[in-house]
């Protein structure tokens, strides 16, 4: 299992993950508080096969997921290049 | 030395499915390719099959619209060849033709579309005008700015990245014999046909063809200096973009009628934008350099985007995975160029224009042609290279 190793930790936001609440860091990527929070599937491909985070750096789209961020409309956007906010919703799958 | 019927030069659509038309018929056919089947618009194009008036025909004024909309005659074969390459290889080409729409938006617009439609009914292309309320029915995922479409049901979509393979796999089947990286290198002619020096990375190799055919696309007027002649089609590159995949949405082929758009939804569920956006040649020490890839102009690439997003609003939302560069082949005159060329007895030319909704059909045609089934005054006389013959007068 992933786990933080900051030395500071601000104060915790929520953010929804299918619908259940999840605990994130501000300052933090999507992908790093869904691995944080033990949840490192990310999607399924083609052929229904787990994906999730691969290259962290934006580069392999393995870690696509649907984000509605408060004031925006949804969209596919990849979670290790997605800062957390308070509020957001993400769908996996 | 080895001596075959027909000599094909250019591995795309329209040399692939030649080559399997002559080898069904027992000619003695052999394809080269100077790069990688496939390599060229037959593989870079969006897989558009549009048999309506093509919008970049009514840009430049009612003469040459007029001259350019003769070329339905082939787009209703068109529609038969390809209904029937989906018959005989399945659902691997990825043909599906549930309709298309060519979508207008004001009065100036809806006016073209009209023209546009009569001219078709001319031509036995059954085009019917849809107004709103029409469109909304058959296609509710566009703008409710659309006023008006013109509606062809057999209209549609195909796969490039896979047709040429298996068609050159069915040519193969048949006895022909298909080489890439392997180019014309010299060309000499005498009364028992033409003498042909191939290139490969395994030397060089003399070939006697009694027939050649030139399929070579933007390359066809460099090509046409080995047999000196002036064979006048001209390079222009292309953009075309694919978005992430998505759940289905757009059932069929869109196009606009005043702004440059084609939109479709491959079976794997991206989405492909294109529509004649230009992306820029590369400039060589005496004209285009076509060995290097054209370059996508940010420009005219948002341009396309915006087209897409205003006609099919949800698109939107979507993320692009890959926008890429084609260099296809134009004409003067906006038609193709296909058919003998009687200046030197025994070539042929294909190249010019959609040849990839028109590929099947001048492969079928001119390999009639060139099994001596037909003469030339068929279906292809109006596209023969015999009308730019006057650039000849001193060549060949």
């Amino acid at each position: 299992m992933s786990h933080r190793i900051a030395t500071h930790h601000p104060e915790p936001i929520l953010i929804r993950v299918d619908g259940a609440e999840v605990t994130a860091l501000p300052g933090e990527m999507l992908a790093s508080a869904l691995l944080a929070a033990d949840q490192p599937v990310f999607r399924a491909d083609l052929e229904g096969q787990a994906r999730g985070m691969f290259c962290n750096m934006g580069t392999c789209g393995e870690c696509f997921v649907t984000v509605e961020a408060l004031g925006r409309p949804p969209r596919r956007l990849r979670a290790c290049l997605v800062p957390v906010e308070l509020g957001m919703e993400v769908w996996r799958g | 030395m080895t001596a075959v019927d027909v000599l094909i030069v250019g591995g795309g659509l329209t040399g692939c499915a030649t080559a399997w038309h002559l080898a069904e018929r027992g000619a003695s056919v052999m394809l080269v390719e100077a790069g990688e089947l496939n390599g060229g618009a037959s593989g870079q194009n969006a897989g558009s099959l549009h048999f309506q008036i093509e919008r970049r025909f009514l840009e430049n004024g009612p003469a040459l619209a007029e001259q350019a909309s003769r070329v339905l005659a082939l787009n209703r074969l068109a529609i038969q060849d390809w209904r029937a390459l989906d018959q005989q290889f399945g659902p691997a080409m990825e043909i599906v033709m549930h309709g298309g729409l060519m979508v207008a938006e004001s009065d100036a617009e809806v006016a073209l579309l009209e023209r546009k439609a009569a001219r078709e009914a001319e031509f036995g292309v059954p085009t019917q005008l849809l107004d709103g309320a029409g469109v909304a029915a058959i296609a509710p995922y566009l703008s409710p700015g659309i006023r008006a479409a013109t509606w062809l049901a057999d209209e549609g979509h195909a796969n490039p990245r896979t047709i040429t393979r298996l068609l050159a796999a069915r040519a193969i089947e048949g006895g022909a014999e298909v080489r890439s990286h392997t180019r014309l290198a010299d060309i000499g002619r005498s009364a028992i046909g033409f003498q042909v020096t191939l290139a490969s990375g395994e030397g060089r190799e003399q070939v006697r063809a009694d027939r050649v055919l030139l399929a070579t696309g933007a390359a066809t007027m460099r090509t046409g200096v080995l047999f000196n002649l002036h064979l006048p089609v001209f390079p222009a590159g292309l953009t075309m973009t694919a978005t992430e995949r998505t759940a289905p949405m757009i059932g069929h082929l869109v196009q606009h009628v005043g702004r440059r758009l084609s939109m479709k939804q491959a079976e794997s569920g991206n989405i492909l934008i294109g529509g004649g956006w230009a992306s820029r040649l590369q400039r060589g020490e005496t004209g285009f350099d076509l060995s290097r890839p054209a370059t996508i102009d940010p420009e005219a690439l948002r341009a396309n985007l915006k087209a897409a997003a205003d006609t099919v609003p949800r698109v939107a939302a979507l993320n692009i995975i890959r926008s890429w560069t084609g260099i296809v082949a134009l004409t003067a005159d906006q038609l193709p160029l296909v058919g003998a060329v009687s200046r030197v007895p025994g070539l042929y030319v294909a190249a010019g224009g959609s040849g990839f909704t028109l590929g099947p059909t001048f492969a079928r045609l001119l390999a009639a042609e060139m099994a001596g089934e037909r003469g030339g005054d068929g279906e292809l006389a109006l596209f023969s290279p015999d009308r730019f013959d006057h650039l000849n007068g001193f060549m060949g």
